[in-house]
């Protein structure tokens, strides 16, 4: 399997309607009765019984079970990369149970003991089963294959600093929107490393301008409306940073939302002006260093948290709101994929963490762990907003998430920070969990969406 | 053969508008300009004008929404003034150098502060450098064909440029008067077919980066910058030419003729000139006709194209008097005169000799410039055919004037 990656079952939750034939499947597959007690696989309810997702292992390539397992009953088979489960081992803890974020080891009523996913020897059971596609078999490759295919409309060799996101998001991002599109980089880092090009040279192989720092939304909404009125369906994209975004071209883009404008926003927030010398903007976020909001012996860093912007736009009714991290890039391309389809109806707004190595003072190799470790400390909350739903999902769920140290640690701009300074960005970020939790909830009487404030 | 109607100056343009057929108009309202934008959301609300209104969150977006629906390809209108104008300066001064065809009304007002919401010229003399084509009429019924006239100045492949259609606040968007509808099938033979982004577009079939960076210290940068800016000053003049050409074909069709860039008003054996703007004219002619009737050899020169600046135009009068006093309803802070004054200066200096030139100003926060104040204005300017030239800016409506 070497260069191929391992393979796992992939789940999409939009195809499934919960018809539980893959319960079922593995039920038989493993005990030769459709009893879902027997089933590794699991469908999944609210409180009252209302059919809610999938549960099932994805044969983690780092198991929480198996790490915390210890019998060592649990272990990643190095060949196919099964996490397998050995009844001998097995002392009956359940440990593992409580340590796997999708649920996809459980107790088994009728044996006493957990059962865990074999992959049935590499044709699962429930992915034969289903017969709407909401599981498939894939290959840690095939996205990037997937990708890769995709047509580069940037060209090689711009002028982004080493390890750099912002190139790795405007790369992705076109590949995935292709070249049907009219692409907006307001002032800031995407236009700065060339996106728009310098002296009459550009680096973009689509329509490519600068709008000004404060209108982007607003040109954007101009041509689209146009191209709809001669009947041209073109995507209007826009790449903008924080700065232009929260700040100055909050305006814009808040009219823009309001009025429904057909067009995906994309805020690359890398909590500040990145490109003009490090200085604060509307996200940059508490006790951050920037060259305005310095350390010295009476401040120490900013001192108010960043705007919630994300939050903001669920607010103006925009079709789709998502968050997202280039560490998760398959999560991101999901996000995408809705957010074009949203664009023909409204606006659709990601915002996308985007971790700077140059102003943030940390090592270039360290981008994506960056990312991953915001997103697991809960700092950088992975969720989509649809206006259909009217709720908030979470595309990642921390539930048990890192302390927020683990994260900050990485970060040289936090370098500085104090325990007590720490101990609020903990109390801020899990604050800000329970805000989001609120609107992931349905709206019911006496329903628990009060937000459960910290300190309180 | 069109329709006649009675109208102020903000219908008038409105109705410009609509025989225009413009694909987007956006407009956000702001005294005295506010009407303009009802009319229009109205005229889009009746089916009047067939355009994409947008309503927009200020001036600021709504100059950009046209930015963006003109590199697209769509002919716009907009409308606004003050401090509106002042919001949507940023946007404002990118237009010209992207080379948009877009047409604007400023229905112009003075400045805060002191807080004023009334009319005067200071806003649009204030961004007098930002590139667009300025013109500023006299009658509503100017309004309305040199709105119309506009985009056939605008679009004409030698400008390609923003012009903005200037009437006076109070006076002329409120002020009603008999205005001629001409009819809609002539106005699109006048018009011919819209030409708007072939040089430069949005458009996924014709990928191009829209405005990159240019300059840095070295290199071609500044070479580039430097060929966009004389492309613009030569679009410039070129609209010298193609606006008298405009206004002759408008006359040919309609039977109305316009003074392209200046007015001469019994300019023959005169020996001295007033020289005025926008709608104070109609009094400055009255007073001229005054002074006339008592034997005073006075002219007026109304100047209707401010930008470009009608250079030539201005020095073949201004070289057959003796003297000129020339009013201005908006001031330029450090010269202690007003706008107009220091453009005239300016013309003076291409002439052989030097005569005297006198600078009046009036009709500040929407006061009244009457014959009275024209004929101290006649008077004044003669007394300088004699040597007696004042030594400041006479201030029409000053303190003084109110004792
Ligand atoms: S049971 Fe859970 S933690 Fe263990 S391998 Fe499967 S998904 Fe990962």
């Amino acid at each position: 399997m070497t260069g191929n990656g391992y393979r796992t079952i992939a789940f999409y939750p939009d195809r499934c309607d919960g018809c539980n034939l893959c319960v079922e499947a593995c039920a038989e597959h493993h005990a030769g009765s459709k009893e879902a007690v027997h089933s590794r696989i699991r469908v999944c309810g609210d409180e009252e019984g209302r059919y809610t997702g999938i549960a099932l292992c994805r044969q983690c390539s780092m198991p929480r079970c198996a790490m915390n397992c210890p019998a060592g009953a649990l272990s990643k088979d190095p060949e196919t990369g099964v996490v397998c489960w050995d009844e001998e081992k097995c002392v009956g803890c359940l440990l593992c149970t409580l340590t796997c974020p999708y649920g996809g080891i459980v107790f088994n009523a009728a044996s006493g003991r957990v059962m865990k996913c074999d992959f049935c020897g590499g044709r699962p059971a429930c992915v034969e089963a289903c017969t709407r596609g909401a599981l498939e078999l894939k290959r840690g490759a095939d996205l990037y294959n997937a990708w890769g295919d995709l047509e580069d409309l940037v060209v090689p060799g711009i002028s982004a600093c080493l390890g750099c996101n912002s190139e790795l998001l405007l790369r992705h991002t076109l590949r995935r929107i292709g070249p049907n599109v009219v692409l907006a980089t307001p002032p800031g880092c995407i236009a700065g490393v060339g996106a728009v090009g310098v002296n009459g040279k550009t680096a973009v192989k689509t329509p490519v301008f600068h709008p000004l720092l404060t209108n982007t939304a607003s040109m954007l909404a101009g041509a689209r409306r146009y191209y709809n009125r001669i009947g041209r369906d073109v995507t209007m994209l826009a790449l903008g940073g924080d700065g232009g975004t929260a700040d100055v071209g909050f305006q814009s883009l808040s009219g823009a939302a309001e009025r429904g404008e057909q067009m995906i926003y994309i805020c690359v927030d890398n909590e500040g002006y990145m490109n003009t010398g490090v200085q604060r903007s509307g996200t940059t976020p508490f006790g951050a260093w920037t060259s305005t909001t310095p350390v010295g012996s009476v401040l120490r860093g900013k001192t108010r948290e960043a705007k919630p912007l994300p939050l903001l736009m669920v607010m103006h009714n925009c079709e789709y709101v998502a968050t997202a991290c280039t560490a998760f890039m398959e999560d991101y391309y999901e996000k995408l994929e809705k957010a074009i389809e949203a664009s023909k109806k409204g606006m659709a707004y990601i915002h996308v963490f985007s971790p700077c190595p140059t102003g943030w003072r940390f090592p270039p190799g360290k981008l994506i762990e960056a990312g991953r470790k915001a997103v697991q400390t809960n700092i950088v909350p992975l969720w989509e907003f649809e206006l259909k739903t009217g709720r908030i999902r979470f595309t990642y769920p921390v539930d048990d998430p890192l302390p927020v140290q683990e994260y900050l640690s990485l970060i040289g701009k936090f370098r500085h920070l104090d325990e007590e300074q720490i101990r609020l960005i903990q109390e801020q970020t899990e604050r800000k969990i329970q805000i989001l939790k609120a609107f992931t909830k349905e709206g019911r009487d006496g329903d628990e969406t009060r937000v459960e404030g910290v300190g309180s | 053969m069109g329709k006649i109607i009675v109208c102020d100056g903000n219908e008038a343009a409105a109705w410009g508008v609509a025989l225009a057929r413009p694909d987007m108009v956006a407009v956000y309202p702001i005294t005295p300009q506010s009407s303009l934008a009802e009319y229009i959301s109205q005229f889009v609300a009746d089916g009047i004008i067939k355009a994409d209104l947008m309503d927009v969150e200020g001036e600021h977006s709504v100059l950009s929404v046209l930015q963006g629906a003109c590199l697209a390809g769509a002919r716009t209108f907009t409308a606004s003034c003050g401090q509106g104008l002042a919001f949507m300066f940023e946007p404002y001064f990118r237009t010209p150098p992207l080379r948009l065809p877009i047409v604007m009304s400023i229905v112009t007002r003075d400045g805060i502060t002191p807080q004023c919401v009334w009319g005067g010229q200071q806003d649009a003399m204030t961004v007098r450098e930002a590139g667009w084509i300025h013109m500023f009429c006299e009658t509503c019924q100017e309004v309305l064909d040199t709105v119309i006239m506009a985009y056939k100045i605008a679009e004409d492949r030698g400008i390609m440029l923003p012009v903005n259609v200037n009437h006076d606040g109070n006076y002329l968007s409120y002020g009603v008067e008999r205005v001629e509808l001409p009819d809609h099938e002539e106005v699109d033979a006048f018009l011919g077919e819209k030409n708007i982004n072939w040089h430069v577009a949005l458009d996924p079939e014709r990928p191009m980066g829209v405005d990159p960076l240019t300059g840095g210290a070295g290199g071609e940068g500044p070479a580039l910058f430097v060929r966009y800016r004389k492309g613009l000053c030569k679009a410039m003049q070129n609209a010298l030419e193609v606006i008298p050409a405009v206004h002759r074909e408008w006359g040919e069709r309609f039977g109305r003729f316009h003074a392209p860039l200046i007015e001469e008003y019994r300019i023959d054996g005169a020996e001295y000139a007033i020289v005025t703007i926008g709608s104070m004219t109609g009094a400055g002619k009255d007073a001229v006709d005054l002074a006339r009737e008592k034997g005073e050899r006075v002219g007026l020169i109304k100047i209707k194209t401010f930008r470009p600046f009608p250079l030539a135009a201005l020095c073949s009068v201004l070289s057959k008097v003796k003297a000129v006093g020339v009013v201005d309803r908006s001031v330029s802070f450090g010269w202690n005169a007003g706008p107009v004054f220091q453009e005239i200066l300016s013309a003076l200096y291409h002439l052989e000799k030097r005569i005297p030139a006198l600078s009046f100003i009036g009709g500040l926060a929407g006061a009244d410039i009457t014959v009275d104040h024209f004929m101290r204005v006649i008077e004044t300017t003669g007394k300088a055919l004699k040597g007696e030239v004042p030594s400041d800016t006479v201030w029409l409506n000053g303190p003084e004037e109110n004792r």
